[in-house]
C-alpha cells in the first residue's frame, strides 16, 4: 500500500492507494507535535503501518521552526570583516513609509557570529590564504565554548572556490565531532553572499529540529513494524528518501503548496491535460501556479518570514485570500477582502464559534453557494442567520442588501485571486487562456468558474477529492534532486562545452547520491540556463534538454535567451547587446510508477433535488455519484466530500474516463 | 459616471498592480548597480492630466514629484499633439525635478486615438555626464553637474534606436552600456504601463478607468485628510541642521512651522538658510516631496496609496533664495541632505502633536558613495547610496544599518562587486558598536565599509552629513553617532570632511561610517535584559552599558 499523509495548519490528510482502491481522510492536525497527527490520520484510515510499502510525507516542520524562531542553538562564521551579513542584509526596507520598520531577525544572534582570516578571488584563486591557526587558536575553543547544536559556514566567494570551506570544515568537525556543519557551498554554491549566508544559516537552523522529527517519526514506524519506504516531499516538488533529509533539509521548506501542484500535475495528466493554472484556495491564503507541459517553473529563491532562501522551488505566488478572508471597508471607503483572516478560532461567523466579521465563506452561505447543511460532506452545520447577521453593516454601508454585499464580497476575492494568477502568467509573458484553470482546496473548486470567466479561460479541471490534493501529490512524487550553481562566463563559442561539463559533474554527484540511497532504475536529466545581458542583474531562466546541449550553438542559446526576454519585458535587447551565462540547475529525477485511479470520496448525504442558489433554483448533484459522461448544464451545485464545485449558467460540468470533472463554458 | 463600488475597488487594485509590475520590470531589466542592486527609481500610472494616480513604491523622494515635473513637458507638448512613438523626457530640476541623475520618461496611453493617461518612470542614472564621473563633488552651478534635458518631445522610431537624441545622450555619458541600458529599462516598463491600462480600458470601458483613476486620487486624499484630522490642531515648529555647505561655512538651520488645522496641514520653511554656492540645494519639488512623505509616514496608515490625493491636504511653502527654493542655476546633486534636515524639522515639529506617532531623529543621511577609475578599457564607476541607524520609536529599537527614511536604495552584494570591479575590493562591512543613540528605546546602530584600492589613479567622491554634527533623541534619547570616511595610507589616517573629492593611492584603505539614531525615551527606563542583550552581541560595549542610564 502507498501512503501520502500531508500535515497542514489546521487538517492533516492522508490518502492511500491499494489495487485499485484509494482511501481518503482528513483528521484535525496536531501543531505541537505533528506526528501525532499523521499517526492518528493512519489510525482513522485502519491502515496498520507494516501493509505500507510505500510512505511519504509532507510537514510544515522546518518551516513553523523558523516562524516560531524554534530551531537550533547555532553559530555563524564568515570572512573576516563580514561577520554582520546576515544584519546587514540588503539595507532596504520592504514597506517605505513604516517609521517603526525591523528587519527580519535572523536565526542566530551576533554574539554567535565568528570570522576567520582568508579570502578568495571571484575566479577562485586565493587572495589570502585560510589562516589555520586562527581556526584553531581562536574559532574552535569559541564554538566549543557556545554549545551550540550546528554551526553555519559562509566564506565570501566560496561559489566560485569551495577550498576554504571544505578546510574548514574539516577542522571543525575533527575538533568537535558531534557538532554538526553546514558550508555554503553545499547548501547554494551561489553568488551573493547575504543570501547564501540566510540560505546556509537557516539550514543549520533547521536541520536539527528536521533530523529530531523524521528520528521520533522513523522509530514510531519501525516500532509499529513498518519496513517499507519513507520519503520527505521537497519544495521542488519531489520527494527525497527521508535519510537523505539528514544532508540538506532546507529542500523541506514549504513542501505542502508544492505537493499540491505535483498532485494537480499528476491528475490532470490523467485527462491529457499539461498547460495548467492551479490554485488551492485554502482558509487564510491562496497558492497559486503555472504549469507549461506538465511542468511547473521553478524559482531560484524563496523566502520564509522574509527571510531569503536560495534553493530550487516550484514558482508558487501565495495571496492572503482564503475562505476564512474578512470582508470590510478601510477609512477610505473602499470594500476589501483579505488579508486578514478569521482563522480557525473563531472561524467565519457561520462557524458559530463567536466570529461576527463576515467572510468570505459567510458569503458563500448568504448567496447559497454552500449549504449550511452540505459543508464537509454534512459532517459540520453551520449558522446561516449568522452568515446573514455578519453582512448587514457592510451591506449598509454599500448601500445595498445582503445579498449584493455578500455578491460584492464573492466578486472582490475573485479579483484578488485573478491578480495572483496575473503575476504568474501575464506578468511573465504567458496568456491565461491557453491554460485550463485547475482549482483545488477545500474553498478552490467554488469559485473556479468566476475567476475563468475574468480570464477568458474557457476549460476547467476539478480533480477528485480537491480537498486532499496535496496529500495525492506526496504519493506521486517522483525522487528529484535539483542542483544550482554559479557558472558565470560571456556567451561564447566555448560556452556550450562549458554547460556540458558541468552538466556531467553534476549528474556524476547527483546519481551517485540517488544510487547511495538504493535510488536505482531509469533517471531522466533536466537543465535550466540562468542567463542575462551583460550588466543586468536578474536573471531569466531558459530552458534546454540536456540531451539536445551537444548540438546547441551559442548562438542558439542567446537566441532562446532573447525570445525569453521579449516574453517578458516586451523588448529583446538592442542587437549586439552581449549576453552571460550567470547560473545553471541541474535536476535529476527518477519517475514512479503511475497511480491507479482515484476516486470521489462517497459522502453518503442525502439532498434535494434542488435549492436557491443567488434566487434562482440549482441542482444539487452528488459529485460521487456522478457517472462518465454524464453531463450536468449549470446553475448547478456538485457536492463532494471535501468541496463543493459551483457550475454557474452558462458552464456545463461532466466527469471524463479519467476521472476528472470538466467544466466548459458554452457557446 | 457613478462607479459601481465593486468594480472601482477591483479597477484600482489593478491600476496599482500594474504600477508595481511597471517598478518591477524597471528594477529586474536594468543594467546599472544604482539601479539594478539600490533600486533607485520609481514608476507611476498618470491620469491624461498628469495627476499621479498609482505608483510603485520604491523611493519616497522620487514619488512625491513625478506629477509636478509632468506639468511643463504638458505645457509644451499638449496631449492632443501626441501621436503613437512620442514620448517626453525632462531631468530638469528648475522644472520639477530633482536632481539632473534623476531621468523622468512619460508614455502616453492612447486608446481609441486620444490619449487617457499616461506611464511614468524615473530612474538615478549611474553617469550623466558633468564635470566629474557619477557625482561632482565640486560642481558650483548646475551646468558642471551634467547634461540638462528640458521637456523634450522624444519619438522612439525617429529618435531612439540609432536616432538623434539616442546617440547625443550616448555620446555625453562615462559608461553608456549601463545607462542606455537604463533607458531601455524604462522605456519597457513604461511599455507595460501602457498595455495594461489600454487592456483593462478595453475590457471595462475607458469611462470606467478614467472615473477610477480620478476616484483613487480622490481615496487617497480622504484617507489622508481622516488621519489628519485626528491630531491636534495648532501650528508647531521644528529645526534641524546640516553641518555645513562643504566649504567649511555651516552648521545651516532647516526650519518648519507645520500648522494643522482640521484636515489640512501647511507646511512653512521660513527661517532656513539661505541658498549655498555648493550642491546641497534643494529644488523645490524635492521639498514638497520630503515634507509630503514624513506626514505621511508619521501621520498615516502605510497602506494609503500615495498619489496626487495624497498631496491635496498639504501645503508647502519655502521662501525663494533659501536652501530649500534655490534660485536657478544653483547646483543641486546632494539635495536630499538639505531634504532629510526638512524632513527632521516637520518630524520635530509633529512630534509636539502626536508624540507616539513619531521617531527620533536616525542619522537620516542619504550619503552617495562614487569610486571611480578611467583604465585601459574606459571608464569605470561604483555608485552605491548609504543610509545609516534609525531614530527609536515608542516601542521600538531604531532599526540597524538601513537606507534613509527618504530612500530605499538597497547594498550592493559584495560578491558583484568582486566580480564587476577591478580596482577596489571591499575588506570590511561591520555594524558600529555604541553608535545608537541611548534611550528606553536605542536608536538604530549605524555601519561602516571599508575599500581597498587595488590600483593607482582611483577617485573617491561622495556627499553625508553629521560628521561634525549627529541624529538627536527625543524624549529624553540621546544622540546617535556621527559619521565619518577616512583614508588609511601607510600606516597614516586621513580624515576627510563630510562632502569631499579626493585622489587615491593603489594600497589605500577608505573606510566610509554611517552613523547611528537617536533614541526614544529616559535611557533609565530601559529594561536591563535589552542593555544585556546589546552588550553581548557587541553592539554596545561594556563602558556603555555600565553608563547606561546613569
Amino acid at each position: 500500500m502507498r501512503v501520502g499523509i500531508e500535515v497542514g495548519g489546521t487538517f492533516t490528510d492522508l490518502v492511500a492507494v491499494d489495487q485499485g482502491e484509494v482511501r481518503v481522510i482528513k483528521v484535525p492536525s496536531t501543531p505541537r507535535s505533528p506526528d501525532i497527527g499523521a499517526f492518528n490520520a493512519l489510525g482513522a484510515a485502519g491502515i496498520p503501518p507494516e501493509s505500507v510499502t510505500d510512505l511519504v510525507h509532507g510537514s510544515t516542520v522546518a518551516t513553523n521552526a523558523i516562524l516560531e524562531r524554534r530551531g537550533a542553538n547555532i553559530a555563524f562564521v564568515a570572512t573576516k570583516g563580514f561577520r554582520d551579513i546576515l544584519f546587514m542584509q540588503r539595507h532596504d526596507r520592504r514597506s517605505i513609509y513604516d517609521l517603526h520598520y525591523a528587519k527580519p531577525a535572523p536565526p542566530v544572534r551576533r554574539r554567535d557570529c565568528f570570522e576567520v582570516p582568508e579570502r578568495i578571488a571571484p575566479d577562485g584563486s586565493v587572495i589570502a590564504p585560510l589562516d589555520e591557526a586562527a581556526v584553531t587558536h581562536d574559532l574552535i575553543p569559541a564554538l566549543a565554548a557556545g554549545g551550540y547544536q550546528a554551526v553555519a559556514i559562509c566564506l565570501l566567494s566560496a561559489y566560485a572556490s569551495p577550498a576554504h570551506e571544505m578546510r574548514l570544515k574539516e577542522m571543525i568537525e575533527a575538533a568537535l565531532p558531534g557538532l554538526k556543519v553546514a558550508a555554503s557551498h553545499e547548501v547554494a554554491p551561489e553568488f551573493r553572499e547575504f543570501e547564501r549566508a540566510s540560505t546556509t544559516a537557516l539550514s543549520a537552523y533547521v536541520q536539527p529540529v528536521i533530523d529530531g522529527y523524521l528520528d521520533r517519526f522513523g522509530a514510531t514506524l519501525a516500532g509499529a513494524g513498518f519496513t517499507g519506504h519513507f520519503s520527505v516531499m521537497q519544495s521542488n516538488g519531489g520527494r527525497m528518501p527521508a535519510i537523505a533529509m539528514r544532508k540538506n533539509a532546507i529542500t523541506a521548506l514549504l513542501s505542502g503548496p508544492a505537493a499540491g501542484v505535483v498532485g494537480a500535475i499528476r491528475q490532470a495528466a490523467r485527462s491529457d491535460r499539461g498547460n495548467l493554472i492551479t490554485f488551492d484556495m485554502g482558509g487564510t491564503s491562496t497558492d497559486v501556479a503555472l504549469v507549461q507541459d506538465g511542468e511547473a517553473s521553478l524559482a531560484a529563491e524563496t523566502e520564509v518570514d522574509g527571510l531569503p532562501i536560495r534553493t530550487p522551488v516550484l514558482d508558487i505566488v501565495t495571496v492572503g485570500a482564503g475562505g476564512g478572508s474578512l470582508v470590510w471597508i478601510d477609512d477610505g471607503g473602499m470594500l476589501r477582502v483579505g488579508p486578514r483572516s478569521a482563522g480557525a478560532e473563531p472561524g467565519p461567523a457561520c462557524y458559530g464559534k463567536g466570529g461576527t466579521q463576515p467572510t468570505v465563506t459567510d458569503a458563500h452561505v448568504v448567496r447559497g453557494t454552500i449549504r449550511p447543511d452540505a459543508f464537509l460532506g454534512g459532517g459540520m452545520s453551520l449558522d446561516a442567520a449568522a452568515a446573514h447577521r455578519a453582512f448587514e453593516d457592510v451591506a449598509k454601508r454599500l448601500g445595498t442588501d445582503v445579498q449584493g454585499a455578500a455578491a460584492a464580497a464573492i466578486r472582490l476575492a475573485v479579483a484578488n485571486i485573478v491578480r495572483a494568477i496575473q503575476l504568474v502568467s501575464t506578468e511573465r509573458g504567458r496568456d491565461p487562456r491557453d491554460y485550463a484553470l485547475l482549482p483545488f482546496g477545500g474553498a478552490g473548486p467554488l469559485l473556479a468558474a468566476e475567476i475563468a470567466e475574468e480570464l477568458g479561460i474557457r476549460e476547467i479541471l476539478v480533480p477528485p477529492n480537491p480537498g486532499v490534493i496535496s496529500a495525492l501529490g506526496l504519493l506521486s512524487a517522483d525522487y528529484v534532486k535539483l542542483r544550482g550553481i554559479t557558472r558565470r562566463v560571456g556567451l561564447g563559442d566555448e560556452t556550450p562545452a562549458i554547460i556540458a561539463a558541468d552538466c556531467a559533474r553534476l549528474r556524476e554527484a547527483t546519481e551517485s547520491e540517488f544510487a547511495a540511497l538504493g535510488l536505482t532504475g531509469p533517471l531522466e536529466h533536466s537543465l535550466e540556463l540562468d542567463m542575462r545581458f551583460v550588466g543586468q542583474a536578474f536573471e531569466i531562466p531558459v530552458t534546454v534538454a540536456p540531451a539536445e546541449l551537444p548540438g546547441l550553438t551559442a548562438a542558439d542559446l542567446a537566441e532562446r535567451f532573447a525570445a525569453a526576454h521579449q516574453r517578458v519585458y516586451l523588448h529583446g535587447g538592442e542587437p549586439g547587446r552581449k549576453v552571460e551565462l550567470v547560473g545553471l540547475r541541474f535536476g535529476v529525477r527518477r519517475r514512479l510508477d503511475a497511480l491507479p485511479e482515484v476516486k470521489e470520496r462517497a459522502s453518503g448525504l442525502s439532498r434535494p433535488p434542488s435549492a436557491e442558489v443567488m434566487g434562482v433554483p440549482a441542482k444539487l448533484v452528488d459529485a460521487a455519484g456522478l457517472s462518465v459522461g454524464e453531463a450536468v448544464s449549470g446553475p448547478a451545485l456538485i457536492e463532494g466530500y471535501s468541496s463543493t464545485t459551483w457550475v454557474p449558467p452558462g458552464w456545463t460540468g461532466a466527469r471524463d474516463a479519467a476521472g476528472n470533472m470538466l467544466l466548459r463554458k458554452e457557446g | 459616471m457613478t462607479l459601481d463600488p465593486v468594480e472601482y475597488a477591483i479597477l484600482s487594485q489593478s491600476v496599482i498592480a500594474a504600477a508595481r509590475e511597471m517598478g518591477a520590470k524597471l528594477i529586474r531589466s536594468a543594467y546599472s548597480t544604482i539601479l539594478r542592486e539600490a533600486r533607485d527609481g520609481s514608476a507611476a500610472l498618470l491620469d491624461a492630466d498628469g495627476g499621479t494616480v498609482a505608483q510603485a513604491e520604491l523611493i519616497p523622494m522620487q514619488l512625491g514629484s513625478i506629477g509636478r515635473i509632468f506639468q511643463p513637458c504638458a505645457a509644451l507638448y499638449p496631449k492632443e499633439t501626441l501621436e503613437e512613438g512620442d514620448f517626453l523626457v525632462i531631468n530638469d530640476p528648475y522644472s520639477g525635478g530633482q536632481h539632473l541623475q534623476d531621468v523622468f520618461f512619460f508614455h502616453p496611453i492612447f486608446f481609441e486615438g486620444e490619449v487617457i493617461g499616461f506611464a511614468a518612470s524615473v530612474a538615478h542614472h549611474l553617469d550623466l555626464g558633468g564635470g566629474s564621473p557619477g557625482l561632482n563633488a565640486g560642481a558650483r552651478d548646475l551646468y558642471a553637474e551634467g547634461l540638462i534635458i528640458p521637456p523634450m518631445k522624444v519619438n522612439i522610431h525617429r529618435d531612439w534606436h540609432g536616432g538623434g537624441f539616442q546617440r547625443l545622450l550616448r555620446a555625453n555619458v562615462r559608461v553608456p552600456a549601463q545607462t542606455m541600458g537604463d533607458f531601455d529599462a524604462q522605456i519597457a516598463a513604461n511599455n507595460i504601463g501602457v498595455l495594461r491600462i489600454q487592456e483593462l480600458a478595453a475590457r471595462y470601458g475607458r469611462a470606467k478607468v478614467t472615473a477610477t483613476m480620478a476616484a483613487l486620487q480622490d481615496y487617497s486624499e480622504r484617507r489622508m485628510r481622516a488621519a489628519i484630522a485626528e491630531v491636534p490642531d495648532g501650528t508647531y515648529h521644528g529645526e534641524a541642521f546640516l553641518d555645513d555647505d562643504g566649504l567649511g561655512s555651516g552648521p545651516l538651520p532647516v526650519r518648519a512651522a507645520v500648522t494643522i488645522a482640521g484636515d489640512s496641514i501647511t507646511v512653512d520653511f521660513t527661517g532656513t538658510a539661505p541658498q549655498v554656492g555648493t550642491n546641497i540645494n534643494a529644488p523645490f519639488a524635492s521639498v514638497i516631496s520630503a515634507s509630503v512623505s514624513c506626514l505621511k509616514a508619521a501621520l498615516t496608515s502605510p497602506d494609503i496609496p500615495f498619489n496626487d490625493g495624497s498631496l491635496r491636504p498639504i501645503t508647502v511653502t519655502a521662501p525663494k533664495g533659501t536652501l530649500l527654493n534655490p534660485n536657478h542655476p544653483a547646483p543641486v546633486r546632494a539635495r536630499m541632505l538639505s531634504c532629510s534636515r526638512a524632513w527632521n524639522a516637520v518630524m520635530q515639529a509633529v512630534s509636539q502633536a502626536a508624540p507616539e506617532k513619531v521617531i527620533a531623529q536616525g542619522y537620516d543621511t542619504t550619503t552617495a558613495f562614487c569610486l571611480s577609475w578611467l583604465g585601459p578599457a574606459g571608464w569605470s564607476v561604483y555608485l552605491e547610496v548609504y543610509g545609516g541607524g534609525y531614530g527609536a520609536g515608542i516601542g521600538n529599537d531604531g532599526c540597524d544599518a538601513v537606507d534613509n527614511p527618504l530612500s530605499n536604495c538597497s547594498n550592493t552584494p559584495v560578491e558583484a562587486m568582486d566580480q564587476d570591479f577591478s580596482f577596489f575590493r571591499v575588506t570590511d562591512y561591520t555594524l558600529r558598536t555604541d553608535s545608537g543613540g541611548v534611550g528606553a528605546r536605542r536608536g538604530g546602530t549605524g555601519f561602516s565599509r571599508s575599500y581597498e584600492i587595488l590600483t593607482e589613479g582611483a577617485l573617491v567622491s561622495y556627499y553625508s552629513d553629521r560628521f561634525t554634527g549627529h541624529s538627536s533623541g527625543i524624549f529624553g534619547g540621546g544622540p546617535g553617532a556621527s559619521g565619518k570616511c577616512e583614508v588609511l595610507r601607510d600606516g597614516q589616517v586621513i580624515s576627510l570632511t563630510s562632502k569631499a573629492a579626493f585622489n587615491l593611492l593603489k594600497g589605500d584603505v577608505v573606510t566610509i561610517s554611517l552613523g547611528g539614531g537617536g533614541g526614544y525615551g529616559a535611557p533609565a527606563e530601559r529594561p536591563a535584559a535589552l542593555i544585556q542583550r546589546d552588550l553581548e552581541d557587541g553592539v554596545i560595549s561594556k563602558e556603555l552599558a555600565e553608563a547606561w542610564g546613569k
